[in-house]
């Protein structure tokens, strides 16, 4: 995958795992923060390129170049800052992606009215998880594994490159048992750029372009993803 | 004959199935969270119900021989039974004879058996004179034909019912708290009836035919001041007159007085009556969750999953909060479940509990873990944790899952911003709302799938894709398609609900 550059508001207990996780996957990441013990908190963990802004003001937003990152993080801590810059970021760059967190329902709202393109809500994803376990114990055990432990097995999306030999296969057709992994969903580029799993038992012919979403072991998934890169079809 | 009450007393103090017979008749009479409680009582109000019933009818019409049998026999009988079974259960007479045998033995001095039998009786009296065991033993009683007025003890046998139908009992409980107002209010009730009916007896005993003795008199203050009023005897002279006046007034303040000590008695209760009902009624189901605390956690939770939640009950020490939840529309009382009491009122012997401390403070959530697990090892905790410094201490306490809403939110951005199409893959699989939901098939021994190879079960035909199987707590990915299932495996499949719902049906129990 090529890397990213994302611009991070915020350095709370969010964004330092964030930015922690981003820059173990190899991102290009740029801190701001309005508040000084958090700007600290970066500086000292490391990070070169951290500001220390007024994010209320919108002609400092404007030079901070928003357009040149692939996505907007907006984890502040305060959530009326974090709706506010959200809002602000919307209104001056209408072409960014901007991804929220919220830690209450109303904020969700708020955040989704403000224009954020993604809001991950706290609590809904929290009760969600206290359903799974109740519900299905062990695959969330497991599931919890494959997204935290990224050594382990884990999930991989490839593309298709042009002249792949699993170009024109029908999945249903496809085995890829030697692989040792297994194919769970696909992005069909012909379909719209919409996620598709295989077990909804529509038969998807692969073409050049589409993303094959693969879960198995870390090694495994990279041999796959290289054979692909070098065999061609006969 | 000493020697022979405490072989029998050491013997019986021994024998485990004495012990278990004892406890188990204790739980079915007192505890009601037992199950076979609910029959018995069914029962006993069935056989009291029949005895009314045969005495109203035997006021006009002939019973018929089976019948009086059936009434005074088996029904005293059955009473019978139970009375000394209550008697046999309240006090442990046989232990009090065996501690004292041991101390005795314990200090070299002779084993007296009269004192602690004088004891260990006096005990069980004790019980006997209680209004519950009097209304008992009276109504063992059978109606004894030929003596109209021995009919009366049947009438005994619906004083029982008090002790089988909750609603009465817990009427009783609340107007015996208003025990010292009702009982000044009864006194001065007595002291005026008495006074008013002294006083028309003086005035009129030679004047009003009607009233001949002190008994009239006091009978006539007592209708009066009730404001019954017959009218069968009525005061002749002027002076009667206003001593009537003056108790009537006397009497309607009583009155309101009355009721109001009774209405404010049950307001006072009327919260905790119907907390307490919500609790029974989820006691009665085999199991439930306990939620600690309604906040956002809870709302969220509630808001997603609604329909699929049944047996439920929300805490909150917080009555504004608890407001709020029955506002909701959810079940919720003002409890503390760090308490120890609270949480004993569950039925955590028979059902299944399993705990959700979702409350704000980490400190709170650990504590109720720490209570829940004291309680009983079987009741399963999920708790909430916000400062990911001190998992390690939930993990001491006994938690069964952890819960950190901080860590799953950061995990889910930093997945959605580095692998956005896993993203929607995981949020889809774990919201379980779109076509994809991951499910777990527990094989347990009978099921027909055991034993066979994967090849053979062929999910793929099923629609489904088998992730993986969980064995002996390991997880196998993608098992070769020659692996054999095997019983209490647990198998991990991806698939549409309809298609998971397909191959169990097609799969279970065989």
């Amino acid at each position: 995958m090529a890397a990213q550059s994302i611009l991070l508001f915020g350095y709370g207990s969010h964004g330092r795992f964030i930015a922690g996780g981003l820059h173990e996957d190899g991102f290009k990441i740029k801190i701001v923060e309005s508040n000084s013990d958090y700007y600290e908190q970066a500086k000292e963990d490391g990070y070169i390129d951290v500001e220390y802004i007024d994010v209320t003001n919108d002609s400092i937003l404007q030079a901070l170049n928003p357009q040149n990152f692939e996505q907007l993080v907006c984890v502040m801590e305060d959530e009326h800052l974090n709706v506010f810059l959200t809002l602000s970021l919307r209104s001056l760059f209408k072409e960014s992606y901007i991804l929220s967190i919220s830690d209450s329902i109303h904020t969700t709202k708020k955040l989704k009215m403000a224009g954020a393109d993604k809001v991950i809500d706290l609590y809904e994803v929290s009760a969600n998880k206290i359903y799974n376990i109740l519900q299905r114990p062990v695959s969330t055990k497991i599931l919890e594994r494959i997204v935290i432990d990224r050594n382990g097995i884990t999930f991989s999306e490839t593309l298709v490159p042009k002249g792949s030999f699993l170009q024109d296969t029908m999945t249903d057709d496809l085995d890829l048992a030697p692989y040792g992994i297994l194919l769970i969903g696909m992005i069909d580029e012909e379909l719209g750029h919409t996620f598709m799993f295989i077990t909804t038992g529509i038969n998807h012919r692969i073409d050049e372009g589409d993303t094959l979403v693969c879960i198995g072991p870390k090694e495994k998934l990279d041999a796959f993803e290289e054979a692909l890169k070098k065999e061609r079809k006969e | 004959m000493k020697q022979l009450i405490l072989s029998l007393a050491l013997f019986l103090r021994k024998s485990k199935r004495y012990r278990a017979i004892k406890e188990s008749v204790r739980d079915m009479l007192t505890n009601s969270n037992n199950p076979y409680k609910r029959f018995f009582d069914a029962f006993i109000i069935f056989l009291i119900i029949t005895s009314v019933f045969i005495l109203i009818y035997e006021v006009k019409h002939p019973v018929p021989q089976w019948l009086d049998n059936y009434d005074i026999y088996f029904v005293s009988f059955v009473f019978l039974v139970e009375y000394l079974l209550r008697l046999w259960i309240h006090t442990d007479l046989m232990k009090y004879i065996v501690d004292e045998y041991h101390d005795s033995q314990f200090l070299h001095r002779e084993f007296e058996l009269w004192p602690v039998m004088k004891y260990g009786v006096k005990e069980k009296l004790k019980y006997m004179i209680t209004p519950a065991a009097i209304i008992d033993l009276l109504a063992i009683f059978p109606a004894y034909r030929p003596l109209r007025v021995l009919r009366i003890f049947v009438l005994f046998r619906v004083l029982k019912l008090l002790r089988y139908t909750k609603s009465i009992h817990q009427f009783v409980e609340v107007i015996s708290n208003k025990r010292f107002e009702l009982l000044t209010l009864l006194f001065l009730l007595v002291f005026i009836v008495m006074t008013a009916g002294i006083a028309i007896y003086i005035l009129e005993e030679h004047i009003n035919p009607k009233i001949e003795t002190l008994f009239d008199s006091i009978y006539w203050a007592l209708i009066t001041i009730s404001t019954v009023g017959y009218g069968d005897i009525s005061p002749v002279t002027d002076a009667g007159r206003m001593i009537s006046m003056l108790i009537i007034i006397s009497g309607i303040a009583m009155i309101s007085f009355a009721t109001s000590v009774i209405v404010s008695a049950f307001s006072e209760r009327l919260h905790e009556l119907k907390e307490n009902r919500i609790v029974e009624q989820i006691n009665k189901s085999r199991s439930f969750l306990i939620i600690c605390g309604y906040g956002q956690m809870t709302k969220m939770f509630f808001r997603q999953r609604r329909k699929t939640i049944d047996n439920y009950i929300i805490l909150d020490k917080d009555p504004k909060l608890v407001e709020d939840a029955r506002k909701d529309g959810y079940q919720a009382i003002v409890e503390d479940a760090s308490r120890f009491e609270t949480l004993r009122k569950f039925n955590v012997e028979h059902s299944n509990i399993t705990i959700l401390c979702l409350t704000r403070s980490d400190v709170e959530n650990i504590y109720i873990t720490l209570n829940a697990k004291s309680i009983s090892r079987k009741i399963k905790v999920i708790a909430r944790v916000n400062d990911m410094n001190i998992v390690s201490k939930f993990e001491y306490a006994g938690a069964d899952h952890l819960l950190m809403p901080n860590q799953v939110a950061n995990t889910m951005i930093r997945t959605a911003i580095t692998q956005p199409t896993m993203y929607k893959a995981i949020h889809a699989i774990l919201t379980g709302k779109s076509v994809a939901r991951i499910d777990e098939i527990h094989v347990h021994e009978k099921h027909s799938i055991v034993d066979k190879s994967i090849a053979e079960l062929n999910f793929k035909s099923s629609k489904l894709l088998l992730i993986g199987v969980e064995r002996d707590g390991e997880f196998l990915f993608n098992p070769l398609p020659t692996e054999r299932i095997r019983s209490y495996d647990i198998l991990l499949v991806m698939g549409r609900q309809i298609s998971l719902d397909y191959f169990n049906e097609k799969h279970e129990g065989g």
